[in-house]
Formats: C-alpha cells, sequence, structure tokens
C-alpha cells in the first residue's frame, strides 16, 4: 500500500506570516529607519540625519552608565539565576520528603508581580528595614547599606532581587532536564567507582546542555532587556545611578526624542542577536544525546 | 512545491511587506499636512445641539471641579451638547496625550498643567490662544494662565498652588520660634525643633520632584530681583545655568539642611505620599512643599495648625507660585471646537463660577465672582503673599524643555553622585541639548 507523504501547502501558513509581519517585522524595519532621523515629538516631519543619534548614545554619560548598567545586570543575573537554579534542581531532585512543597515555595516568586516584589523589598531594603537589622543582629553590622539609594550598590541590589525572583524559574527547567536523565548512568558510573562530582561533570552536566542552553538565552535576554524590575524599584535613581537601557529608552520618549529612543531600541536590538545567536550556535554544537 | 508557486509566494510575501511598511511609514504625512493647514480652524462646529464633545483629563484628575457630573448635565441640558469624558492612565497622561495630538485625534478640551503643557505637549503649535474670548475681558490675573504672552488655559482660580516652606505653626508656637526670615534664621529654628526631639524637614526625596520645590521658589525670586531677564537669558542661549554664581549656593542650602541632620534619616527612601502622616503625627516641623499639602492634612485632621512661609535662601523672599495646576486647554484641531469653547463660556459665566467657587473655596480669578470666606491658612496666603503680589512664578514657568533630568540630578547631590555645581553643569549641558533637539535658537 503507498502511504501518501503529502505535506499541507505553504499557503496555510499565509495568515501567521502576514500578522508577523505588519505586527513585528514592519515596525522593526521602520524602527530602524526612525533611529536615523531626527524624529521628535514637537517637530512637523523629519530629517534624515545619518549616525548622530547613534553618535550621541556613545557620547552620552548617563546613556554610557545605562549601557554598563545593562551590562552589568545581565552577567550577574545570567550566573545568579543559572547557578542559584541549578543547585535548587539538583537539590530537590533527590529523595526528600518535602520536595514538592519546596518546589513550588522557590518557583512562587517568579509568578509575582514585579509590582508586588517592588511592595515588599523596597522597605526590606531601607536603611532601617529589615535586612539591615538582620545584619546588625547577627553582628554583621558592617554590611548594613542603603540599598536601593547608594549609587555604587543600587544595580547590584536590583540584580540581586532579580536573581531572587526567577532562579525558581530555572530550577523548574533544569529539574525537566534533570529527570529526562536515565538512572542507568549513574548506577553504571557508581560501579565503576565514580564519585559525585565526577558523575555530575561527566553525566549530569553534558545531558543537561539543552536545558543548560535554553537557561542561558533566556536569562541572557531577559537580562539585557532589562527593564521593569528597575523602574518599579529605582525608577533608574538615585539620579541616573541605576539607568538601563531599558528606562532610558523610556526617558527618551518621554523627552520627546523619538529618532534617539528608536536609535536606543535599535541597538539593544542588535546586541540582544549578536550576543545570543553566536552563543546559541556555539552551545547547540555541544549538546550531546543520550541516544 | 514547483518553482513556479514559490516565485509568486515570495512576490505576494515581498508585495505584502512593502505594503505593511508603507502603511507604517505612511503616519507622518497626514500629521504634517494637516497640521499646516490645521492653523486653528474650527471643522464641525455647526449646530451644537446634539453634539459630543470629547474632553481627556488625567485619572488623577477625575475629581477635578471641570468634569463633575452635575456640572456637565447641566451643561448639556442648557445647550444639549454633551460632554464625554475620556479618562487617560495617570502615568501616561503625557504620552497618550502626546500621541493623540501627533496623529490628529485630538480631544475637544485637554485638562492639563500649564508648565507642563509648554514642555511637553508643545502649547504654541497644538492649543488654541484664548487672547479673545468673552470671558478673558474678566480675569483678574491673567498671568497664572498665560504662556508666550498669551491666555492659553482657562481656570476659575487664580490660587496658583503656593510653593514655600509648609510648617506646623503649633510646634513653632510650643517652642517660641518666628518664622525664619533668612537662612541662618531658618537653621537656627532647625536646630530648636531638633533639641526638641522633632525631625525639623522631612524630605522626601525618593520623589525627585520634591527637592525641586527649594531650587524652584528661591532661583525664580532670586532672578527677579538681581536679573529680571535671566530666564529669557537662558532660554536664549545666552547664559548657562552655571553662570549663576547664587544658583550654586541656592542648591548648596539645600544640601546644607540635609547634611546638617535636620531631615529624616533616609530622604531618598522616602516619598511623598508619606507627608500627610508624618505631620499628622507631630513627625515633623516643615516641608518644602506646595499649599495643596496643608488642604491634603486638613482633609484628615481639620485641627492641624499648618501654614506657609517663603523658601527663606535670602531676606524678604517671595512665595513660589506654581504654574496653575489642571486648567483647561482647547487644541487647534479640535474637531468641535465652537461646543468647546461653549463649555468655557458656560463655566465662566457668573452664577456657574460663583456657585463652584463658592464650594471649593476658590480664590476668584474673575473680577464679578466673588472669593468666599477662605479657610484661615489660604485667607493668611491671600493676605500675607497674593495680595501684596509678594509671589514669584516659579522657575517651572520659565522652562520650556522637560525637567526630570534635572529633578534626578538634584536627587543625585543627595545620593552623593555629584555637588551643586556639578547639578548645574550637568544641566547645563542636557539643557542644551534638549533645546537643540527643540531647534531652539542660540543653541
Amino acid at each position: 500500500m503507498k502511504i501518501s507523504r503529502k505535506l499541507y501547502s505553504y499557503y496555510l501558513v499565509l495568515p501567521a506570516l502576514l500578522i508577523y509581519c505588519i505586527f513585528f517585522v514592519a515596525p522593526a524595519v521602520a524602527g530602524l529607519f526612525y533611529s536615523f532621523t531626527d524624529w521628535r515629538l514637537d517637530r512637523v516631519g523629519l530629517k534624515f540625519i545619518g549616525w548622530n543619534n547613534f553618535e550621541r548614545i556613545f557620547t552620552d554619560k548617563t546613556l554610557l552608565l545605562a549601557i554598563k548598567n545593562t551590562l552589568i545586570f545581565a552577567v550577574v543575573t545570567v550566573i545568579g539565576k543559572n547557578l542559584l537554579g541549578l543547585a535548587l534542581a539538583i537539590g530537590l531532585n533527590m529523595r526528600l520528603k518535602t520536595r514538592n512543597i519546596l518546589r513550588a515555595v522557590f518557583y512562587s516568586p517568579s509568578i509575582l508581580s514585579v509590582l508586588v516584589i517592588s511592595i515588599v523589598f523596597t522597605p526590606m531594603l531601607r536603611s532601617d528595614g529589615a535586612i539591615n537589622r538582620i545584619f546588625e543582629s547577627v553582628g554583621l553590622g558592617f554590611l548594613a547599606q542603603n540599598w536601593l539609594t547608594n549609587p555604587h550598590v543600587v544595580i547590584w541590589t536590583v540584580a540581586a532581587i532579580a536573581i531572587w525572583q526567577h532562579a525558581g524559574f530555572q530550577m523548574a527547567i533544569y529539574l525537566a532536564g534533570l529527570q529526562s536523565i536515565s538512572k542507568d548512568y549513574y548506577e553504571a558510573a557508581t560501579i565503576d567507582g565514580a564519585g559525585a562530582w565526577t558523575s555530575f561533570r561527566s553525566i549530569t552536566l553534558p545531558l543537561l546542555l539543552p536545558a543548560l542552553n535554553i537557561n542561558l538565552m533566556l536569562t541572557l535576554i531577559g537580562g539585557l532587556k532589562v527593564f521593569s524590575e528597575v523602574f518599579v524599584l529605582t525608577g533608574g535613581g538615585p539620579g541616573n545611578a541605576s539607568q538601563v537601557v531599558g528606562t532610558i529608552i523610556l526617558r527618551s520618549f518621554g523627552e520627546g526624542s523619538w529618532g534617539l529612543g528608536t536609535a536606543v531600541n535599535t541597538l539593544l536590538f542588535a546586541a540582544v542577536t549578536i550576543i545570543a545567536i553566536p552563543l546559541l550556535i556555539f552551545m547547540r554544537r555541544k549538546e550531546v544525546s543520550e541516544q | 512545491m514547483s518553482m513556479y508557486k514559490k516565485k509568486i509566494i515570495t512576490g505576494m510575501m515581498g508585495g505584502l511587506l512593502a505594503f505593511s511598511l508603507a502603511a507604517c511609514g505612511g503616519g507622518n504625512a497626514p500629521t504634517g499636512s494637516s497640521a499646516a493647514s490645521g492653523g486653528g480652524t474650527s471643522t464641525g462646529s455647526s449646530g451644537g445641539k446634539g453634539t459630543t464633545i470629547e474632553l481627556a483629563i488625567s485619572k488623577s484628575s477625575q475629581d477635578s471641579i471641570f468634569v463633575q457630573q452635575n456640572l456637565l448635565d447641566a451643561f448639556e441640558k442648557e445647550t444639549g451638547i454633551k460632554v464625554n469624558l475620556q479618562l487617560l492612565p495617570a502615568e501616561q497622561t503625557a504620552t497618550v496625550l502626546q500621541t493623540k495630538l501627533a496623529v490628529d485625534e485630538t480631544p475637544d478640551i485637554v485638562q492639563y498643567n500649564l508648565a507642563s503643557a509648554t514642555t511637553d505637549l508643545n502649547l504654541e503649535r497644538n492649543f488654541e490662544i484664548l487672547d479673545n474670548e468673552a470671558w478673558a475681558s474678566r480675569l483678574l490675573n491673567k498671568e497664572v494662565l498665560s504662556a508666550y504672552g498669551h491666555i492659553y488655559s482657562f481656570q476659575l482660580s487664580q490660587d496658583t498652588g503656593m510653593q514655600g516652606v509648609v510648617y506646623n505653626k503649633d510646634m513653632f508656637k510650643e517652642l517660641g520660634i518666628e518664622i525664619p526670615t533668612d537662612f541662618d534664621e531658618f537653621l537656627a529654628a532647625c536646630e530648636k525643633i531638633k533639641a526638641a526631639g522633632i525631625t525639623p524637614v522631612f524630605m522626601p526625596f525618593k520623589d525627585n520632584w520634591a527637592a525641586n520645590i527649594w531650587p524652584g521658589a528661591a532661583f525664580a525670586d532670586y532672578a527677579e530681583k538681581n536679573e529680571p531677564t535671566l530666564f529669557d537669558d537662558i532660554n536664549a542661549g545666552k547664559k548657562k545655568w552655571s553662570d549663576v554664581p547664587a544658583f550654586a549656593d541656592i542648591l548648596q542650602q539645600q544640601y546644607e539642611v540635609y547634611e546638617k541632620g535636620y531631615t529624616n534619616g533616609d530622604i531618598l527612601s522616602d516619598s511623598y505620599d508619606m507627608a500627610v502622616g508624618k505631620f499628622l503625627n507631630k513627625e515633623v516641623a516643615m516641608m518644602f512643599m506646595g499649599d495643596w499639602l496643608i488642604q491634603n492634612v486638613a482633609d484628615k485632621d481639620p485641627k492641624m495648625n499648618l501654614g506657609l512661609f517663603p523658601i527663606p535662601y535670602a531676606k524678604d523672599s517671595k512665595l513660589g507660585a506654581s504654574p496653575l495646576g489642571g486648567q483647561l486647554f482647547i487644541p487647534k484641531k479640535a474637531k468641535h471646537m465652537a461646543e468647546a469653547k461653549q463649555f468655557l463660556d458656560y463655566v465662566a459665566r457668573k452664577d456657574v463660577a460663583q456657585k463652584i467657587v463658592d464650594e471649593q473655596k476658590f480664590v476668584s480669578n474673575f473680577n464679578d465672582v466673588k472669593t468666599p470666606e477662605l479657610p484661615t491658612w489660604k485667607q493668611e496666603i491671600v493676605d500675607n503673599y497674593i495680595t501684596p503680589k509678594k509671589t514669584v512664578l516659579t522657575v517651572d514657568a520659565h522652562m520650556l524643555v522637560d525637567r526630570s533630568e534635572l529633578y534626578r540630578l538634584l536627587q543625585d547631590e543627595f545620593a552623593g553622585g555629584t555637588d551643586a555645581k556639578g547639578v548645574l553643569s550637568a544641566w547645563d549641558e542636557k539643557f542644551a541639548q534638549l533645546m537643540q533637539d527643540k531647534g531652539a535658537e542660540g543653541f
């Protein structure tokens, strides 16, 4: 009997492609165009100004600070969320009576609104807040800080809160990856005399690479596109100390500098693409299969 | 799939993409052309009866006197014109209005703040000049409704929201403190209050705009007394903010109040919404703020005895008058211009205005509408400052660009990121850039 293997027609992709083009591709390309113009709120018409907006981005101290803060936030949160998420996943993949409850507990912050987190953390992070009181009560008073109002500390604080919030989400992905690894490998490794570290390095890590890849991508892209955490916790302050690219885009639009705003947005889009895609290709090559 | 089909699909995709891009890019042409032809002409304003006019207002201002249902109902009953409210999200009011104005989806009336409208909404380009309206000739104080030498806005009250130092009169009396008339006296008063175990000044500088009250009034007073053309010169690029040593001194004074420990401990974590509670609990004696705070405190506890005195940066300083908040504006491209103006005429009518002014305890801005008996604190402001003309429009009235970066810089001074001179030189840079972007001459 002849089995028909005819595929669906390409025409079926048309509606989705059309929507994608109109609502994503077209605005993105239009944004690219506007980033080379002096498009402003208070001006009728616009003029092509070449690379001026981009030159301004790289000469304006605040914009440079925002780029630096974005990179700090991205690097710190990528490392923090993944290390903590992986540690939690390994811990909660063990036979524990409370593991289901603990999984729910650690995952729950990631479903909270960042506004709620801001309301909870802001009083705790005041100079007279709970965090500093805890430090003082255990004899670590020298660590007490103005966590959200010290310009040198603030971006690290925001990154720490983001790690706290999202590590549970990364944990869930790592857990799924861990549970897909067959126990046979570990049994064979134990018979061969491998210790915990050797098993982790030679079995867990290679077979966990797909989960690691997806987590690295998600955290990196999320880190570079950071906005809401900074916006609700500090508004980019004190002064401009915790401005990131996302808040600068908002500020530029608020000032009526729409051309500059789209230029910063284009730059962010380019940065995410340039960093994320090669990393994705590199990590994909490292992936191994159980087969 | 055959090559032929593939080519057709590729062609269609390309065509669709080009079409969608053209649709996006084309948005500017109508804006430009209609802006050029707009010119304040009234369209579609025939009739009146049965017409609905759109009034756009921030959600945070929905208790405004102009949108009270009984007023709107009475207007509709008399004229047959219905007023439809467009409630805009508070945090996006400026953005939404900017967009509406840019894409010609203009409401017929907008409630906004005059000073902010000059910078956020491009007053001259987008709004109708109201100099020749019938009610304009009855105004007592045209200045509070004007910008660039023209009346652009409408309000019944001339009480523009005074800014200075809000203080607890009872506390001052108990501690035997007189109203300070210069900075040394102010510091001495702070010292006395602090010695009594009370926080002398509440600074809620998490909200960075609150750091602008002291310099906002003091800069304006300094300029009026010493260099009357200073703000014109700054706006023409002939002078910089950092060229005025007094400005740095004024900023330094405010910092000194904090540095000497006369404020709440964590000023960058405390926000404005805590202020009423601080006064009600008698935790603080003073705050650099507007008289709206006194009203807010009185709403909670009418027995609280608060008052307002000018920012004591120098002898005989005047009370800062903020450019009115919550005026009505008519966009040049309002679809129902005549009906919108009819609404202003109606509210300005003697009997209607008198009723509102009486209810709201306004300081009337119309020569035929009487100011009712005012609360003590307000009456004192009228007697001591408004009537003898001891008020000065704050610096906001002269600022032609978005001020939020200045507020951030002021906050940064208290975070230790910069000093008074640093604030001014950084603001010079930003100001020049914003003016340049605006296309202002001299930059």
